[in-house]
């Protein structure tokens, strides 16, 4: 479905932060993800698995190597062209609003104002309220229903690649589960191949292949059992600060 | 009779598609071009000439009236004194709004003052829509000043928008709030090309609980400039909110100046404010949606400006 070829990404010289020399944030890095299986990316920070995601969308442009969707070159393609033809893609950090609403961000993305349609896909997230589509999407909303809206804006695509970095961040432990749930069933109905860059056990667990992304490289691809050896290897957190709570025990840094 | 350049701005400013129902008065170049009074609301002219005194009776709820001015004369600057008492207890709604259509090298303009007095727990909901239009190369020029009363328990709602073609407008907000009463004025400015806008507020909250919240919402594009003045004076127990966003595209320049002033103890004031280009998550984000680069813009400053 998506095929990476020798694909690197270089830092250039004045974004880097390591006193301005370039930065290979991913290297030679080359793999093939099949059409409607469930990938769990995960690694330490700063490995370079938000990136790889970003270089599938073209948030990011390769600096070398190549990527194909289903055979087709799209290296070169922008992010809308993509977009369009069937590549979805979930922020960490959702984007925030003045005076959009959820109605307006899902009309977009399902292509349609019409209500009975948008309440369908809303119905899929097991949202119930229709007064919730009137939200703005602005910094008053909650993490969980900021989370809420980037979920359903990319279900409503019905994608054929649906990209997730990170969709726990600023959710609580116990909307993990259904989330979890809503994507496997999502790339079941749909034959969705489903990406999803986490530390969360959760997402490992219901993924049908790991990725464990090292250093810019793949470090390990296989099931979740032979992944945990490394994980734990890993699992010297540096980043216990920032996380908080909960989340923390059941994540793998 | 209105003819199709009428027509039109009229449509842009009142929403109307031809005469409204109910009560009106319609100034076309420095003309009254018609005027319909009803049962509760009277309108006539001023003692000097110069304008309108509309009044609203005490009770009246759920009536509107229209008051547009369309200009498309070369060369005419209009000015108007309005005048609004609106009754306590009713609850209004005042369309107001100004079109000038330039035809050729010579200026237009159009300053309306319009004085608002709202009763006792009336409330108001004032629509104030500017827009210019045509092929001359003359400077579009409104200068609007509005001055409100609000009397104890009084509520009033001012929508103010300016959207394109004014090339130059220097705008005046005064508003007095009593005891209990609320006063929420939103602004949306959309400038392009060397156009200017400035927009001066003088709010004072002088009795207890009183609220002000006044928005503004600026889009600077093209080489055009626009400059934002809020005073916001407390002299009693109340509250009082600004916030002020610009989005700058092209090289479009902005200022917002907002100013809180606690005079008692208990006021309770703040700000928040913004200047800033697009910004880049909201347009990742809607990219990522299928829309490209332009329809992604247009969305964000649709939303900004709805």
């Amino acid at each position: 479905m998506i095929e990476l070829k020798n694909v690197s990404f270089v830092v250039p010289d004045e974004e880097s932060t390591n006193g301005g020399a370039p930065k290979e944030i991913i290297k030679n890095l080359s793999f093939i993800f099949e059409e409607g299986k469930f990938y769990g990316i995960t690694g330490p920070n700063g490995g370079g698995k938000t990136t790889l995601a970003k270089l599938i969308m073209g948030i990011h442009p390769v600096t070398s190597g190549k990527i194909f969707f289903k055979g087709e070159d799209i290296t070169d393609l922008s992010i809308t062209e993509r977009a369009r033809k069937g590549i979805a893609y979930g922020f960490q950090h959702s984007a925030r609003f003045k005076g959009t609403t959820f109605r307006d961000l899902l009309s977009i993305a399902a292509g349609t104002d019409n209500e009975d349609e948008l309440i369908k896909i809303i119905a899929r997230l097991g949202i119930c309220s229709i007064d919730f589509l009137d939200n703005p999407v602005n910094s008053k909303l909650s993490g969980g229903e900021i989370k809420k809206i980037e979920l359903a804006t990319i279900i409503a695509r019905n994608p054929k690649v649906a990209i997730y970095d990170e969709p726990d961040t600023g959710i609580d432990l116990w909307t993990i589960g259904p989330m979890v749930e809503l994507l496997k069933r999502e790339k079941e109905a749909f034959n969705t191949t489903t990406m999803v860059v986490s530390h969360n056990k959760a997402f490992l667990e219901a993924a049908d292949d790991v990725i464990l992304i090292r250093g810019g490289k793949i470090a390990y691809e296989g099931d979740l059992e032979g992944a945990k050896p490394i994980l734990e290897d890993l699992s010297v957190c540096g980043f216990a600060d920032v996380c908080e709570g909960e989340s923390y025990a059941e994540c793998y840094r | 009779m209105l003819n199709a350049i009428d027509k039109e701005l009229l449509k842009e400013v009142a929403d109307l598609e031809g005469i409204p129902k109910g009560a009106y008065n319609i100034r076309k170049n420095g003309e009254l071009l018609g005027r319909e009074v009803s049962a509760n609301i009277n309108i006539e002219t001023n003692e000097a000439g110069n304008g309108i005194v509309i009044r609203i009776k005490p009770g009246t709820v759920n009536e509107s009236v229209h008051i547009p001015v369309i200009l498309s004369k070369a060369g005419l600057h209009d000015v108007v004194y309005n005048t609004f008492e609106v009754g306590e207890n009713s609850d209004v709604t005042i369309i107001a709004g100004c079109g000038i259509h330039c035809g050729s090298s010579q200026s237009e303009g159009h300053s309306g003052i319009h004085e608002f007095r709202i009763g006792k727990n009336a409330r108001m909901k004032y629509v104030e829509k500017h827009v210019a239009t045509g092929e001359g190369t003359g400077k579009r020029i409104l200068n609007p000043t509005t001055k409100v009363f609000l009397e104890e328990g009084a509520h009033a709602e001012m929508e103010l928008t300016q959207l394109g073609g004014v090339d130059e407008a220097k705008r005046v907000n005064e508003g007095e709030i009593k005891a209990g009463a609320s006063l929420l004025i939103t602004e949306r400015v959309m400038t392009d090309k060397n156009q200017e806008a400035e927009s001066k507020n003088e709010l004072l909250l002088i009795g207890e609980n009183s609220r002000a919240n006044i928005v503004s919402r600026s889009v600077v594009k093209g080489d055009s400039k626009q400059d934002f003045y809020v005073n916001l004076e407390a002299r009693a127990k109340c509250y009082g909110h600004i916030e002020c966003d610009a989005i700058i595209m092209d090289r479009g320049i902005s200022q917002t100046i907002p100013a809180l002033k606690a005079l008692h103890s208990d006021a309770e004031l703040t700000h928040e404010a913004s200047i800033g280009k697009i910004a880049n998550d909201q347009l990742m984000k809607l990219m990522s949606l299928g829309l490209d680069y332009d329809e992604a813009v247009n969305r964000i400053i649709q939303g900004f400006l709805k």
